[in-house]
């Protein structure tokens, strides 16, 4: 394997803004380093019409670079427009306004379920997480993107502790019975440190899509904490293209995402 | 007859407005953005109990350090944490070892909760879907079901949410408490509407307001308001829009000191117990101060 010129989180910021297409609105809550580069990167390449607004701040299209790392910094209000809060819920609320709504959690299942509320049970936690904010909006967002830095057996599990922000939620038959009439298509994409999954249609479950560039099918096997719908062929991740990483570095000058 | 000024020193605010128990105390700011610090550590030193905290829908250290008091019984929340910068502590050891009583809820709850408190609605209803998360059921007195009257289907309801007292930061008011947002405004302007009591505390007190920013800028009317407070610098270490970043070195020697009791009690007596308010920028000093107020504290 030759040396790498960038870095995983670079990487996955790359898959991301390739998954967004030109004229989609996309949204994101705290911790979004990595989306909000995406976003921003995809503008400036093959999506000039994505619209994207950063949870709390409010603030749509934010010209980021140089990018910050708090999702309600006032840095993000050099942007096309910024709306109160309230604002922004009614978008989520709404049901036909957000194309693309990135999401995450302590815990993640097979049937692409989030949980930032606790491990263990709520009533008497062995890990008390931050809360869930914004994440109950995911039935109604067109499709979710998730993404997490921790790719292992206690991050992607089975099922989550608590669902605070639902995927499938158990599976094909709960989801045609409680979602049918609901907006969203559910998640669409999971982007993690050493692949890229997507769904398998039928049974809903998490399905490899591509394993990153240096990591082996065993290494994603070893880590995930259910069975992965493996497909036959598994392609490598695309590495970041020169002109993608001219981008990304330009709106990430301080490396805040190439460091993570 | 002369108009009344309601600008009063910090300590007398928190004296006439805050009781020594206050049924709900609505604390504004989100992440560490715009977090009304000053007046939280003068609630701190006088010791005033609160029943029933309720954060924006992402609280910081301003819920984190009023937890870490003792003084709060349960909390009204959708997040306390400190983005990237890790988890709050003292809400997180509050909630595992059950010292204070979490109502669990999310980011529409309060919106819409603040929204039902301050129209006077008796409640709003949740879009669909919102009710597949397990929150309802661990929060069922709160998160109630009622049948919508033009479909005959079953909605989840956001009970309205009316804060005894709000505590809030707005970067300028004229001396009557009409007042101004310069950056985000979060959820703070629904808690000033939804408060029967609100206490401003601002960056500066600006006699002329509506001729210097045009009154269309100006969307906090003052008779919503109880008292001003000058606080320069009183977001610290959280940013105040438009004036001054957070200061990140002073958020993670917070967490430190959070990992034992000799060292919270320690932050305790020098930033907030140990001192008059009056004093605090002091401690901090000028020239760390300077360089928040030039954005150099992140960057």
């Amino acid at each position: 394997m030759s040396e790498k010129v960038y870095s995983t989180s670079e990487l996955m910021s790359c898959v991301m803004a390739r998954h967004l297409k030109n004229g989609e609105v996309a949204v994101m809550g705290a911790v979004s380093m990595i989306p909000m580069a995406a976003c921003r990167m995809a503008q400036l390449t093959h999506a000039p019409n994505l619209y994207y607004i950063t949870g709390g701040s409010g603030a749509v299209n934010p010209y980021l670079e140089p990018m910050v790392p708090s999702s309600c910094d006032d840095e993000l209000l050099r942007s096309d427009a910024a709306l109160a809060l309230p604002d922004v819920i009614l978008l989520e609320g709404h049901g036909k306004r957000l194309d693309v709504f990135f999401g995450g959690g302590l815990q993640i299942d097979k049937y692409g379920n989030c949980n930032l509320i606790c491990i263990g049970d709520w009533e008497k936690p062995a890990l008390r997480g931050p809360g869930t904010v914004g994440l109950p909006f995911l039935p109604r967002a067109g499709r979710v993107v998730i993404y997490t830095m921790s790719h292992n057996a206690k991050t992607l599990i089975e099922k989550v502790d608590f669902n605070s922000g639902p995927g499938f939620l158990d599976g094909p038959e709960s989801w045609s019975t409680k979602a049918k009439d609901l907006p969203g298509k559910g998640p669409a994409l999971v982007v993690t440190p050493l692949c890229v999954m997507d769904f398998d249609e039928e049974t809903k479950v998490m399905r490899l899509k591509s394993l990153h560039p240096g990591v082996t099918l065993e290494q994603v096997v070893e880590n995930t904490g259910f069975q992965l719908v493996i497909p036959d062929e598994i392609p490598v991740t695309q590495e970041p293209t020169s002109i993608e990483l001219e981008y990304l570095r330009k709106v990430d000058s301080a490396g805040i995402v190439r460091n993570m | 007859m002369e108009r009344t000024s309601k600008v009063i020193s910090i300590s007398e605010a928190i004296q006439r407005f805050v009781g020594d128990t206050c049924a709900s105390l609505a604390i504004g700011g989100m992440h560490m953005h715009n977090n009304p610090m000053a007046l939280i550590r003068e609630v701190i030193r006088q010791q005033k109990k609160i029943k029933r905290l309720i954060t924006s829908p992402s609280g910081s250290i301003n819920a984190d350090l009023l937890i870490g008091s003792g003084l709060v019984s349960e909390v009204l929340t959708s997040y306390v944490g400190l983005e990237h910068l890790g988890l709050a502590p003292n809400f997180r050891r509050g909630v595992e070892k059950k010292t204070i009583n979490l109502l669990e809820c999310d980011e529409p709850f309060l919106v819409y909760g603040l929204q039902a408190g301050a129209g006077g609605l008796p409640f709003i209803p949740y879009p669909a879907g919102l009710e597949l998360t397990d929150i309802p059921r661990v929060n069922p007195e709160l998160y109630r079901y009622t049948t919508d009257p033009y479909t005959g289907k079953q909605v989840m309801t956001a009970a309205p949410i009316k804060p005894e007292v709000a505590l809030i930061h707005c970067q300028e008011a004229d001396p009557f408490g009409n007042a101004i947002f310069k950056g985000s405004e979060f959820t703070d302007r629904q808690m000033i509407f939804a408060a029967d009591t609100v206490i401003l505390q601002v960056e500066k007190v600006v006699p002329n307001l509506a001729e210097k920013y045009g009154s269309t800028k100006v969307n906090v009317p003052g008779f919503l308001v109880s008292a001003v407070v000058e606080a320069p610098f009183g977001c610290h270490p959280t940013s105040s829009h438009g004036y001054y970043t957070y200061d990140e070195g002073h958020l993670k020697g917070y967490l430190k000191a959070c990992k034992d009791t000799e060292s919270y009690s320690e932050y305790f007596k020098q930033y907030v117990t140990g001192i008059a308010e009056e004093n605090y920028s002091q401690q901090i000093g000028a020239e760390q101060l300077e360089k928040l107020r030039q954005g150099g504290g992140v960057k």
